[in-house]
């Protein structure tokens, strides 16, 4: 078996690849289609930069082999607005709340405040903790983090404080 | 090097069959968190890996005699409200993304400083169902741990029996973070108190030795003993004497045993009210 074709959803497009046996959705998104907002981070799932959601659960993509997910819906952050030009509002948040500074961590902790934020339109500060603990980030100290989530939630049910 | 075959059957008959033809030079994954990383790493190169996430292994069915899927996550162990003490566990295991694709299964195969979902099985007396092709044995978790953790080459986990929730229970994990951190001391007790008198207790210790124990001295101090702060504290400094834990990265053993007195005592003293 030298290779095999793999077709799943990627971002609400039908894509079809040939991989090798077991290579993982991180290589296939960075390497073979070019969707590089999807980190290489450790490549262990203890930092999560590669964090995407396969039908809108949050998953490591590094440990998650393509076959897997045939038929599967799988959502990167290039996914999140139908254009390029657009920001999500957790994107925005992020962005005006500067929960960025390297930027590393920033596509897995997008992916997983959005999926937490449609199971929870208003979670506390310890349930956001909660949500980003896999997702490490060295440099904001999380705090930022936390406020651009706050913020995103009020964004996103139209209680805008800003 | 390279892996030759990726299987990923799409049903638990199909995974057997592979199992039975290909025996111990399959691979087996589920969630992936285990294996993937050494391969990632360029640890490991096995030839065949078998992957059972659509094999339809994840069924949970709580009503009546409990029966867990061997590839069921750790997400679905934290939904379900039976067991707080297998929600509590699951939710100490990696982080949300990890939890969403971690096995049950997966969890019994771990190395410390990990594989904490597993103490809290132990000390929730739980059973393996163990099948291949053409035969089928249970076996008691605890003896599954303390001998190897050995599958004959056609042998895959299906299920995982868990008994009803008998008495009162306890789940801590003790590690350098407060989530997605390796342990360094993880406890599970069940207890069960009858007119304030312990009945069988049931302490487990995760993180300790090469895979997750029961602390029977601990027990046997328990056992029959009217609930004290006294029986507590013994009960904690025997387990911790008689323990053997590792020195890694994590942790010395030294540290350790200091952390199983520690926490065994706390965690006894919550769930007993001393």
């Amino acid at each position: 078996m030298a290779s095999e074709i793999v077709s799943f959803s990627l971002n609400d497009r039908e894509v079809v690849i040939v991989a090798s046996p077991l290579t993982t959705l991180q290589k296939v998104l960075r390497d073979q289609l070019g969707y590089t907002a999807t980190k290489a981070g450790c490549s262990q799932g203890g930092c999560g930069s590669c964090t995407v959601l396969v039908d809108g659960q949050p998953m490591v993509s590094c440990l998650l082999p393509v076959k897997d997910i045939e038929g599967r819906e799988v959502t990167t952050l290039e996914g999140l607005t139908k254009t390029a030009d657009e920001l999500h509002p957790v994107q925005s948040a992020f962005f005006d709340n500067f929960a960025v500074q390297c930027g590393y961590c920033s596509p897995g902790m997008i992916m997983v405040s959005t999926a937490l934020l449609e199971r929870n339109p208003h979670p506390t500060r310890d349930e956001i903790a909660d949500a980003v603990a896999g997702n490490v980030c060295r440099c904001t100290g999380y705090q930022s983090i936390f406020e651009a989530v706050e913020d995103a939630a009020n964004r996103m049910t139209g209680q805008e404080e800003r | 090097m390279t892996i030759n075959a990726y299987f990923t059957p799409e049903s638990l008959q199909e995974a057997l069959n592979l199992k039975a033809r290909y025996g111990h030079d399959l691979h087996v994954i589920a969630g992936g968190t285990l294996l993937m990383p050494q391969i990632n790493e360029g640890l490991f190169y096995p030839e065949m890996v078998m992957g059972l996430r659509r094999a339809g292994m994840d069924t949970v069915t709580m009503n009546g005699a409990s029966v867990i899927g061997a590839a069921a996550t750790m997400t679905q162990m934290e939904t379900q409200t039976r067991y707080p003490i297998l929600q509590e566990a699951a939710h100490s295991v990696g982080g949300w993304a990890v939890r969403n694709m971690a096995t049950v299964g997966g969890n019994l195969f771990n190395q410390p400083p990990f594989g904490d979902f597993c103490v809290a099985l132990l000390a929730l007396d739980t059973k393996l169902k163990i099948q291949s092709a053409d035969s089928e044995r249970m076996v008691d978790l605890n003896e599954f741990m303390t001998n190897g953790r050995v599958l004959e080459a056609g042998e895959l986990i299906v299920e995982l029996h868990v008994p009803n929730p008998n008495g009162l229970t306890a789940f801590r994990k003790f590690g350098r973070r407060q989530a997605n951190t390796a342990t360094i001391v993880t406890v599970a007790a069940q207890i069960n108190v009858v007119d304030r008198v312990v009945k069988g207790a049931r302490i487990a210790l995760g993180g300790v030795e090469q895979v997750a124990i029961r602390s029977y001295v601990a027990e046997a101090i328990l056992n029959n003993a009217p609930i004290s702060q006294e029986i507590v504290a013994e009960a904690a400094a025997a387990a911790a004497k008689a323990s053997n834990p590792i020195t890694d990265a994590v942790a010395t053993e030294w540290y350790r045993r200091q952390m199983i007195e520690v926490q065994l005592k706390q965690t006894l003293s919550e769930m007993l009210g001393v």
